[in-house]
């Protein structure tokens, strides 16, 4: 039986219809990650299971219980937000023991879950501090500790790294993975950023306008979209779509052919399947990426990536292959035809 | 250089002195009522003013003695203080509400609130007097309470709900997460990050319920007469007693005055709200 229910879950603001029925069931110690582009409704999802929006159709069941008209307060999830909110006029310390405090635990108890938090978090020299006198990343360190110190049954992530640098983000996102293990914690995490949600998952929901796209591990998102959204959101570069064009195997009803950068070699412009003029080349030092106008008839652009590094100029035809087997092919309406 | 630094002295001075002057003419009545006060009946009316005379303290006796001040000042201070308090407990949950919850009505609900504010207090002075007439209330100070609380809480509700817009919605949801009830919320989270706010509020209801003459002298007699009251009974039916008048006159805006001048930071930041940030 899964631990956290989500069955036509819908949100309306006015004539809006934000979340337009979800149904999702999350298992116990998972790590689920919402990703989808802005507006998507990814964060609103997440405020609805937190109990912070409205649930105005359908259910949300914890542990066999409906919560779905739960307070917040009493639905035993933490949040770390965006922006930290960490309460200004408290030191560290009472910020991570508020909610204690607020169960009115014993003293000595609560000092010792801070204490362990805190060591955890590299927080412990700073646990006398205000939020105002600490850098980005230890703000966040103490958003994330107050929420472990009261071991919630699901911890809630709202976009956590996206007020961090690069450098930060980066060193932050390990954290968080070896946190969620150590903790053996459930975890939703909501992103826009695709790396956060395939590195960290274990599932992935995409979500777009409310509905969701598909669920699945990262790699299965990969390798096997259920849709061209999916598919082109996944990846990045984007997976290049081309219309079909029937030149070589392939299901019944395809108009589209998908092929990831990766799989997509620059070989002899005389015996290679498509040709086209190189207009661009990225190059990164571990891959490069060349940009393709092809001469088929739609004059489809195209980005091949390769792990070695190239001659080729901008203005030289070169000829363009596709690794055998690795195409996606999509019907009219965009669906992943296998 | 010398001559761009006498430039700039003397624009000092110049400034320096307007400022003086400007401050002195616009102060002038109240110390000349300061002065006045300390004069005999005879001295007050003379033409011209007497500038050179020895001080004396007959007229606050004679005020004491002759209208009970410490009567109207416990009035002042009975229906200012209340009024303050009740107004706070109503128009801090109202502020809450509405910062934090708005609907799409909520612009249109603090508009018509602060429009209640235009009507001239004397168009509903009619209505209100029988009502407090019927119900036996006239000249007490729980009537004059009644009032003062709904003449401010317009202001109050206004004030607090900028002061409290001004707190992240976030912090708040994170104590719900934490398992903050709505009291707990208000009490560890949002009192002590809208403490200046709450205080510039209460300071500034405070005073404007102490001047109020209006309903005071309209409602009240000299049961539940206020300060204001007092003041008035000095000019008119028993002829001009000009040191009296300005001895009451001190008594009664001296407590504020000095409650204004300890509390002046909070003042001008309760006046100027949403003006600087």
């Amino acid at each position: 039986m899964s631990y956290l229910q989500l069955n036509g879950v819908e949100k309306y603001y006015g004539d809006f219809h934000a979340i337009k029925g979800i149904d999702l069931s999350i298992n116990k110690g998972e790590f689920i990650v919402f990703v989808g582009p802005s507006g998507c409704g990814k964060s609103t999802l997440l405020r609805m299971i937190a109990g912070l929006e409205d649930i105005d159709a359908g259910e949300l069941v914890l542990e066999g219980k409906t919560i779905t008209d739960t307070a917040p307060s009493k639905r035993d999830l933490a949040m770390v937000f965006q922006s930290y909110a960490l309460y200004p006029h408290m030191t560290v310390e009472e910020n991570m023991s508020f909610a204690l405090r607020i169960q009115k635990q014993d003293p000595s108890i609560i000092a010792e879950k801070v204490q362990r938090a805190a060591a955890k978090l590299n927080l412990t020299e700073h646990l006398l501090r205000t939020p105002k006198e600490l850098s980005g990343g230890q703000r966040q360190r103490v958003a994330i500790g107050r929420a472990i110190v009261r071991s919630p049954k699901v911890f809630l992530f709202d976009e956590p790294l996206s007020n961090l640098d690069a450098a930060l983000r980066g060193q932050t996102r390990v954290e968080i993975a070896h946190l969620h293990r150590e903790l053996d914690a459930t975890s939703i995490y909501v992103t826009h950023d695709q790396v956060e949600a395939m590195t960290l998952a274990d599932r992935v929901v995409v979500l777009q306008a409310g509905v969701i796209e598909q669920v699945g591990t990262p790699m299965e998102l990969y390798d096997t979209p259920a849709n061209k959204f999916v598919a082109q959101f996944i990846g990045m570069p984007q997976m290049n779509i081309l219309p079909f064009d029937g030149a070589m195997e392939a299901p019944a009803d395809a108009a589209e052919i998908g092929i990831r950068p990766e799989h997509l070699s620059i070989t002899d412009a005389q015996t290679s399947a498509w040709r086209g003029e190189v207009e661009m080349v990225e190059s990164l030092g571990n891959e490069t990426l060349i940009h393709i106008n092809l001469d088929n008839a739609t004059l489809s652009r195209i980005i091949v990536r390769q792990y070695q590094r190239t001659d080729a100029k901008p203005g030289a035809v070169v000829g363009v292959n596709l690794h055998t087997g690795k195409a996606h092919f999509f019907s009219e309406q965009g669906h992943a035809l296998r | 250089m010398g001559a761009r630094k006498k430039n700039l002295s003397l624009s000092l001075i110049v400034r320096t002195l307007t400022a003086w002057t400007v401050a002195l003419l616009l102060l002038f009545p109240l110390i000349f009522m300061l002065i006045t006060a300390f004069k005999t009946e005879l001295q007050a009316i003379a033409v011209p003013s007497v500038w050179a005379f020895e001080p004396t303290l007959e007229n606050f006796a004679a005020v004491n003695e002759r209208s009970d001040y410490a009567t109207f000042a416990w009035n002042s201070v009975v229906t200012s203080v209340l009024s303050t308090l009740i107004g706070m407990a109503i128009a801090a949950p109202a502020a809450y509400s509405m910062a934090f919850s708005p609907t799409p009505r909520t612009n249109g609900l603090l508009l018509w609130m602060l429009s209640t504010k235009f009507m001239p207090a004397v168009g509903a002075l009619l209505p209100i007097y029988v009502i407090f007439q019927q119900l036996g209330m006239l000249d007490t100070t729980a009537a004059l309470t009644i009032i003062f609380t709904l003449m401010n809480l317009p202001i109050m509700v206004w004030m607090l709900f900028t002061y409290f817009k001004d707190i992240p919605h976030e912090i708040l949801e994170a104590a719900r997460m934490d398992g903050a009830s709505v009291w707990d919320e208000f009490r560890f989270v949002l009192l002590p990050l809208g403490m200046g706010g709450l205080a510039s509020t209460g300071l500034l209801c405070l005073v404007l319920a102490w001047n109020e003459a209006f309903w005071a002298l309209n409602l009240t007699a000299a049961d539940a007469g206020t300060l204001a009251t007092m003041i008035v009974s000095y000019s008119s039916p028993e002829g001009l007693f000009w040191a009296k008048l300005s001895a009451a006159s001190l008594m009664a805006i001296a407590p504020i005055v000095v409650i204004g001048w300890f509390s002046q930071k909070q003042l001008v930041q309760g006046l100027t709200f949403g003006a600087v940030k």
